[in-house]
């Protein structure tokens, strides 16, 4: 196969990129300038630090070889001949299989110069992250991998014009490159007959929270959170009352049976006010205060601030979680609600990178639909709900 | 192309940035992060607008039009988009004026406000803040942020010039940015992240000649001169606009004084020589005009000592003395920064007194006007091979970021209808350098030489044989191939490849410009040589002289008629009398006659470099860093009227202290007299305040002289549409 057959059969298979975003995995590889003397690069994005997800690291800790497959795929694709995998620091054990398995390759001869004869060189660096969760976004990634400060970059240009040392670059997430391994071997017709329309083939669903069996499952795309939830992790262990579809940034969504019944897939739960995500499912049971459960998430996107814009540096690193700690503490007092709600506003779509209105995701669904639980907290001091721990009974 | 900036169609070349789309149409939204002449970053968040374009249809390639009005539809950004880092498109609608623009910016300033300490009286930015005015305009004048702010270090030392308020600091990034795009010395960044983040250095101090400029372009009192700190407040300067005389550059300096002091010298805007920026030496070395043993009257020597005079009284002494002199008796010589009227009025003096003894010191064996094409700083600037011989870095500090800003390879910005662009979006952060258009020749390692492609080290004092090499190389055999020899190369210390490579480079270049300075300008061959390289390869020259005003002072033929009436021999005793300005003949040169020892002047006026003054501020650390006005010492200058004898300084500080109560009581009288007269009406605790016009605030570009904008007091809102702004919104005319 030509590089350029490869592109149009990822395109042809309907691949949308699983990191998160959904943008089509051929259509991104498309992007890249006509092949020219410079340096071009693959990157995978292995920095999978959302909280409640954790597919990639099942990835790169029991099938590394698949992954190295499908970057050896996409940098023949695109004409990279570095392939450069930006792991997270946390995911050591990941890590030093991934490394072997990237010695393996080069003693097998699938890593290195003129592979095979066929005149195409690859080759891959593996890159430990610090523990950024913003290096998960590209361009921050790219310039962590620089070793300058993990900020965002500004967009356009995009990575296909100037990433990597300003030179052409493709990011992917681990999951896109290991399903076009598997579209390659198998056509994209087999691929694209998965799913539904707007969303094809199959995904890695992860499912944590009180349920029977939590962990990764692979599905084919549009199936219902109720298929994930009772009949492959085998139902919730206590009383639920909302469940985060796609990973801590996506809005939270209440446990009925209209959003249970939603298929999995970028469309119908956009439809929903939610997003898909990663695919990470969290379940959260009713016996938990939401506006802790929410503190939490809220905690973690200001500790995990780059500190480069200022609504999200001052607006949710600064102020947010100071009225959640006093809102937790039972100080919150008449008014505090509506001006929780005015600063998300203030927020949402007016940062420089997705960050911000990623920790806004948990924030205004759970006012949306656990409001009642707020204004119980405000007005007597104490939760409605008192358990401190999910685990716990 | 066309864009409509509420409702003022305008046209725009591509590539413009949204946020000069605004202020060309004479409208204002609030930015810190975007500053001229760096790259825009959408940091800060400020500069919010509802902005739409209309769109082509994929299949047809027509405008999609409107079902209603037929006109192209509008496509409005789902969120109020960053103007500093949006290129306008074609028929790019920007509207900054709307309800919901207003409530993104005052939302947004809030946020901004939440962890600043406001502590605006006791803040030498006070007066001149880019927040204060911007938080007063576009703010909500509430604040409903109910916590502790953050509490960080009030004043840190960057180094021994600047001090930064941690707690003041906006985070918008200019400072950290400067660093790496104008001086290319990375000095300074962010540390820590989120909440947390605060601006430091690795190191001790900030090892660059270019810190100063930090302190005018931060938009808050985070970044302060250390040396003007706490010395008075931006409303009570005398803001004068002046030319730095520190080297040949002449950078467009502010300088401001106080009660006729001289207390900081800030940047000024000239976008043919210095952009904003000026060197550390132009901006703290200007304490030798306050110095304390600086002579302030005419002294005449009166039976062996010196006595103070009138003028009347000095002048008529000189005349009486010059009129018993001679022909060629008399000797006349100016400092090389002294300006052309001076220089005009030294050579009428000394044709009246017929004499050829006249000259300008220092001043160069080589004449400082080059042979040749002259380049300028902005061609420096867009230049595609530079060649510089010596140390710039040292000589002319700006020259020396010119040719760092030739290597990012985009050209000065054209101006806008409010001035140079705000957000120039050619301009990225860490752009990649063509460090291989840049040669240094020197004979020890030299600052520029950190950003040049190729670097030579020739033996010191060789710079003519250096040159000749390329020349010949330059002018290659009969065949026109380049000629190097070889040998002669290599007694040099340089490899054949390496000449090869400049002299191609500057051949082939379309804009080439060899620069030089004192190391050249010191032999006639030298700068000979040099002229020859310029004309054999095609380059432009420029010449970099001695001090600010060497070059118009050999315009101005202030020179000594014939070769042994110079500044030297006139100081070995050949004249009678010698008449000086801004120079200082005295004790330290070692060839002083018995002659001149008569001729010493009073008291030696100290002249201060910028080298002098640097090593003078490096203290051990701790000790004496106070030692200035208003810490305990006695003031530098004495005041006028104080004279030594007992009790007299405490009489006059009584006297001025009756004085004070006198008035403060009156003051107090008027008060309680107007407060009785108030309108019974009038609402308790709530002064309306003044409505702000935009008038009042500044005036349009166009009347500002020269259309340039004194920092401090730029018009950032140029005021053309009071009545646009007067509708702005609640937020700003409703405030009590």
């Amino acid at each position: 196969m030509k590089p350029a057959e490869v592109v149009n059969e990822v395109k042809a298979s309907g691949l949308r990129g699983r990191g998160g975003a959904g943008f089509p995995t051929g259509v991104k590889w498309s992007f890249m300038p006509p092949v020219d003397e410079r340096q071009r690069f693959i990157v995978c994005n292995a920095d999978e630090s959302e909280p409640g997800s954790f597919k990639d690291r099942y990835i790169l800790e029991d099938d590394p070889h698949q992954l190295i497959e499908g970057m050896i795929i996409g940098g023949y694709a695109i004409g990279a001949t570095i392939g450069i995998i930006y792991i997270r620091g946390e995911y050591w054990q990941g890590y030093e299989r991934l490394l072997q398995a990237v010695k393996d390759a080069r003693e097998a001869g699938y890593l290195g110069k003129n592979l095979f004869d066929s005149g195409f060189d690859f080759d891959i660096i593996l890159h430990r992250g610090a523990g950024a969760y913003i290096c998960g976004e590209e361009t921050s990634l790219m310039n962590s991998f620089e070793g300058l400060r993990a900020n965002p970059r500004l967009k356009p240009p995009f990575p296909a014009q100037a990433g990597v040392y300003g030179l052409p670059t493709t990011i992917n997430n681990v999951t896109s490159l290991t399903s076009a391994v598997h579209i390659i071997n198998k056509g994209a017709d087999w691929f694209s007959a998965m799913g539904t329309d707007d969303s094809k083939g199959t995904k890695l669903y992860q499912i944590s929270g009180p349920v029977a069996k939590p962990g990764v499952y692979e599905m084919p795309m549009g199936s219902s959170f109720r298929e994930l939830i009772y009949d492959l992790a085998g139902g919730p262990t206590e009383e639920v009352k909302a469940f985060i579809p796609g990973g801590s940034s996506t809005p939270m969504l209440p446990f009925d049976d209209e959003h249970l019944d939603t298929p999995m897939d970028y469309g119908s739960i956009a439809k929903k006010g939610s997003m898909l995500g990663t695919g990470g499912v969290i379940l959260i049971p009713k016996q938990k205060c939401i506006v802790n459960a929410t503190w939490n998430l809220v905690r973690f996107y200001a500790h995990e601030s780059c500190g480069k814009c200022t609504p999200c540096r001052e607006g949710i690193s600064g102020w947010m979680t100071k009225m959640y700690q006093k809102l937790v503490q039972g100080l919150g007092a008449e008014g505090d609600l509506d001006l929780l709600d005015n600063m998300a506003q203030n927020i949402k779509g007016k940062a420089f990178c997705p960050l911000a209105d990623a920790c806004l995701g948990p924030v205004q669904s759970s006012l949306k639909y656990f409001r009642d639980e707020y204004e119980y907290l405000v007005e007597h001091g104490a939760p409605m709900y008192t358990r401190d721990s999910w685990w716990q009974e | 192309m066309k864009v409509v900036v509420n409702g003022i169609e305008l046209d725009l070349k591509p590539g413009t940035s949204a946020i000069d789309a605004v202020f060309a149409a004479g409208h204002d939204v609030p930015y810190f992060c975007s500053q001229e002449y760096m790259s825009p970053i959408g940091a800060c968040r400020l500069c919010l607008a509802k902005v739409g374009a209309p769109r082509k249809d994929r299949d047809t390639g027509e405008w999609i039009k409107d079902d209603e009005t037929g006109e192209p539809k509008i496509f409005y950004f789902p969120n109020p988009m960053a103007t500093c880092t949006t290129a306008v498109m074609e028929g790019m609608v920007i509207d900054t004026l709307s309800k919901e623009v207003q409530q993104a910016q005052s939302g947004m300033m809030e946020f901004t406000l939440i962890n600043h300490p406001l502590d605006c009286p006791v803040c030498d930015k006070g007066g001149a803040c880019e927040l204060q005015d911007r938080a007063y305009e576009y703010g909500q004048g509430t604040s409903r942020f109910q916590f502790d702010k953050r509490h960080q270090e009030k004043h840190h030392a960057l180094s021994d010039l600047i001090t930064l308020d941690r707690e003041r600091c906006i985070h918008c990034k200019r400072c950290v940015r400067y660093f790496e795009e104008i001086p290319g010395d990375e000095v300074l960044d962010f540390i820590e992240r989120g909440g947390h983040t605060y601006i430091g250095t690795l190191e001790e101090g900030l090892p660059s000649n270019f810190t100063g400029n930090i302190t005018d372009m931060c938009p808050v009192g985070a970044l302060l001169d250390t040396t003007s700190r706490f010395r008075g407040r931006n409303w009570e300067y005398d803001h004068t606009r002046s030319t730095c005389l520190d080297c040949a550059v002449g950078c467009a300096t502010t300088v401001d004084a106080r009660t006729g002091r001289i207390e900081r010298v800030k940047s000024g805007r000239n976008t043919q020589i210095n952009n904003d920026w000026i060197c550390d030496g132009g901006r703290f070395g200007h304490e030798y005009v306050g110095a304390d043993d600086r002579l302030e009257t005419p002294l005449i020597r009166k039976n062996g000592s010196l006595e103070p005079a009138s003028w009347d009284e000095a002048t008529a002494f000189i005349a009486d003395k010059l009129k018993t002199m001679g022909q060629h008796e008399v000797g006349i010589a100016l400092r090389a920064d002294a300006t052309l009227e001076e220089a005009i009025g030294a050579t009428s003096l000394a044709d009246q007194l017929n004499t050829g003894q006249r000259d300008h010191y220092p001043r160069p064996a080589a004449s400082v006007i080059p042979q040749g094409t002259q380049a300028t700083l902005n061609q420096v600037a867009t230049s595609d091979a530079i060649f510089v011989i010596g140390d710039l870095t040292e000589e002319a500090p700006i020259v020396d970021l010119r040719i760092k800003e030739a290597l990012k390879g985009v050209a000065p910005p054209e101006l806008m209808p409010h001035g140079v662009p705000i957000a120039d979006l050619r301009l990225k952060e860490r752009m990649p350098r063509k460090r291989e258009i840049l040669t240094v020749a020197a004979p020890y390692h030299v600052d520029l030489m950190n950003h040049a492609g190729q670097t030579l080290h020739y033996g010191a004092g060789r710079e003519v044989d250096m040159l000749s090499l390329l020349v010949t190389a330059a002018q290659g055999d009969a065949d026109g191939n380049v000629n190097v020899d070889a040998q002669k190369a290599a007694e040099l210390g340089l490899s054949a490849e390496q000449v090869v490579e400049i002299v191609v480079g500057l051949q082939q270049a379309e804009n080439a410009v060899i620069v030089y300075g004192g190391f050249v300008l010191a032999s006639k061959h030298a700068a000979n040589a040099a002229a020859a390289l310029a004309k054999a390869t095609g380059a432009k020259v420029m010449a970099v002289g001695p001090m600010a005003n060497s070059y118009g002072l050999e315009h101005l033929a202030l020179l000594p008629s014939q070769s042994g009436f110079g500044y030297a021999s006139m100081l070995r005793g050949d004249v009678k009398a010698l008449i000086l300005s801004g120079l200082d003949p005295g004790p330290g040169r070692r060839r002083s006659p018995s002659t001149l020892r008569e001729l010493e002047p009073a008291r030696r006026p100290r002249q201060l470099s910028h080298r002098d003054h640097r090593t003078r501020r490096r203290r051990p650390p701790g000790q004496n860093r106070l030692r200035k006005r208003g810490h305990g010492h006695e003031p530098r200058r004495p005041l006028p009227e104080r004279q030594a004898g007992p009790g007299r300084c405490g009489q006059r500080r009584r006297l001025y202290r009756r004085d004070q109560g006198a008035r403060r009581r009156a003051r107090r009288a008027d008060g309680r007299a107007e407060y009785a007269q108030r309108p019974p009406e009038a609402p308790q605790g709530a002064r309306p305040r003044p409505e702000r016009t935009a008038g009042r605030r500044a005036a349009p570009a166009s009347q500002v002289p020269g259309g340039q904008h004194l920092r401090g007091q730029r018009p950032r809102h140029t005021g053309g549409q009071p009545a646009a702004r007067a509708e702005h919104g609640p937020g700003r005319t409703d405030r009590a």
